[in-house]
């Protein structure tokens, strides 16, 4: 039993320890909002069209996430409201977005 | 050593180096002219073609959006790309860079709105929203290039149509424009035929009578008054066959015949005796019986004329005139003034004269080429400033 705790608890740390910026800060609190994280992004896409536009847009939010810049619906921001200030460095912030970028773009993805 | 280069000019040979020119000219303004309207007519085919086509691609591309719209909703359950069979598509996004594409030509102008690419024909769209990001949508269809062939055709109608029209105009207009050079010419024409004809009767008579006068008889003084008078007379006559010869005798078909020159330069020599006297210029002949040539007997005087009558003209006083005929060569030598290098290319020219000291209109020389020039006689002059000149003919 006790090994087998401690094996749970090894990988929880090695998990924690080497996930990305983007799995740790990202993707935990998204899981506990309904919307998919990858709504977001089409959103985005809708918006802002190429990544350079996409990225600056989404990191322009994250620094100081404001009701004007947010590309969400009104209904959306009154029910989950807006998110907090990012407390990540700009280069946790660029890795993290960069991630998000690779996994969504649509670039490679069409048949 | 000079060799002749051409040299016949006839009253009508300025006129029609202008008329080339003006022709020349008038030509490449026209198809410039051409060219030009004929790009405004294909611009102005193209555009209404493609005006044309962009309302059917137009709702191609509307049709297309929505089925993109469709597809960026539900781009986590399916990333098929739309395709139709009557248009071929690509989707760009905001920094221009391709996301996909199905498109046959991959020239793309995404600044312009609709436009040709490789027998295709592309549209533009900006949708309003970037379903899946992208800021262009390319429409393509085929250009079935009947406008084109159509276009062609009545460019090179109507281009060949313009261009015989302009051609005509320009006839009027270079006859309207040649008229005061044309009337100027039949005027000297006119001029030179009529003097000439009304100076033979009395040159004539003059020369006939003198002819006549038995000179042995007279006393001295008498003989030498009637001497000078046989000279005046002479270069009248001279001057007058010169004339007849330019206005008539190059437009009258030349009756040739086996001539001998050796005796026909006799003859002549002999007419130029009494002016050559006057000089003290001494003929020295060097002249081998029995050369023949086929020629008109007026031509080869005349040329004898004009090639003994300058040597004599330009000599120097007791000078000398050496004949030398030999199989296929004459050759007149004189110890006259000679001629100036530059002077030499300009020889041949109908009314140049480098002495103004002598007498003459500047003809003679002219004739002598145009006569060389119709039996193909290579003539070669070699001079020396105050040396003398030779003028040697070959022929073959």
């Amino acid at each position: 039993m006790s090994v087998k705790l401690s094996i749970a608890i090894i990988i929880l740390f090695n998990t924690l320890t080497y996930a990305s910026v983007y799995e740790k800060n990202c993707i935990t609190c998204h899981k506990k909002i309904p919307v998919s994280i990858d709504k977001y992004f089409y959103r985005y896409l809708l918006k802002y069209s190429s990544e350079v536009e996409v990225k600056k847009a989404i990191k322009n939010y994250l620094q100081n996430p404001t009701q004007e810049k947010t590309v969400m619906a009104e209904a959306f921001i009154n029910r989950f409201g807006i998110k907090k200030k990012s407390k990540l460095s700009t280069n946790d912030l660029d890795s993290a977005i960069n991630d998000y970028w690779q996994k969504y773009k649509i670039f490679g993805k069409l048949q | 050593m000079l060799a002749l280069k051409s040299s016949v000019i006839d009253l009508r040979q300025s006129e029609k180096k202008t008329l080339i020119g003006f022709f020349c000219l008038y030509l490449t303004l026209c198809i410039v002219i051409l060219i030009f309207i004929s790009f405004v007519y294909y611009k102005f085919q193209k555009d209404f073609m493609l005006s044309q086509k962009r309302i059917d691609l137009q709702n191609y591309s509307n049709e297309f959006i929505i089925k993109l719209k469709q597809l960026h909703i539900n781009f986590d359950k399916n990333q098929l790309y739309p395709r139709d069979n009557r248009f071929k598509t690509a989707i760009y996004d905001s920094d221009k860079k391709m996301i996909f594409s199905t498109l046959q030509s991959n020239k793309i102008q995404l600044d312009n709105i609709v436009y040709t690419s490789n027998n295709k024909i592309h549209f533009i769209k900006e949708p309003e929203s970037y379903y899946l990001g992208a800021r262009y949508v390319i429409m393509e269809i085929n250009d079935d290039l009947v406008w084109l062939s159509n276009t062609q055709k009545q460019i090179i109608f109507f281009s060949i149509g313009g261009l015989i029209f302009m051609l005509i105009v320009g006839y009027f207009l270079l006859r309207l424009f040649l008229k005061p050079m044309r009337d100027a010419m039949h005027l000297l024409d006119r001029f030179i035929k009529d003097t000439t004809h009304e100076l033979n009767t009395p040159i004539s008579a003059i020369v006939a009578n003198i002819e006549m006068i038995n000179i042995n008889e007279l006393d001295e003084k008498l003989a030498r008054k009637i001497k000078r008078i046989d000279i005046g007379a002479k270069t009248v006559s001279n001057i007058y066959e010169d004339l007849t010869y330019l206005t008539l005798n190059n437009k009258i078909m030349s009756q040739n015949e086996k001539l001998n020159v050796s005796q026909v330069i006799h003859q002549r020599v002999e007419y130029f005796n009494t002016l050559a006297a006057v000089k003290k210029i001494k003929f020295t002949l060097n002249v081998q019986n029995e050369i023949y040539v086929v020629m008109d007997v007026k031509k080869l005087s005349k040329l004898l004329d004009n090639l003994i009558s300058n040597a004599i003209k330009y000599n120097k006083v007791g000078g000398f005139i050496q004949i030398v005929l030999k199989e296929k060569y004459l050759c007149i030598e004189d110890s006259g003034k000679g001629i100036k290098k530059e002077q030499l290319a300009l020889l041949y020219d109908r009314y140049s004269r480098f002495d103004k000291t002598v007498g003459g209109f500047g003809i003679g020389l002219n004739i002598v080429s145009m006569i060389c020039k119709e039996y193909d006689l290579d003539i070669n002059i070699e001079s020396k400033v105050n040396s003398g000149t030779k003028v040697e003919l070959q022929w073959s």
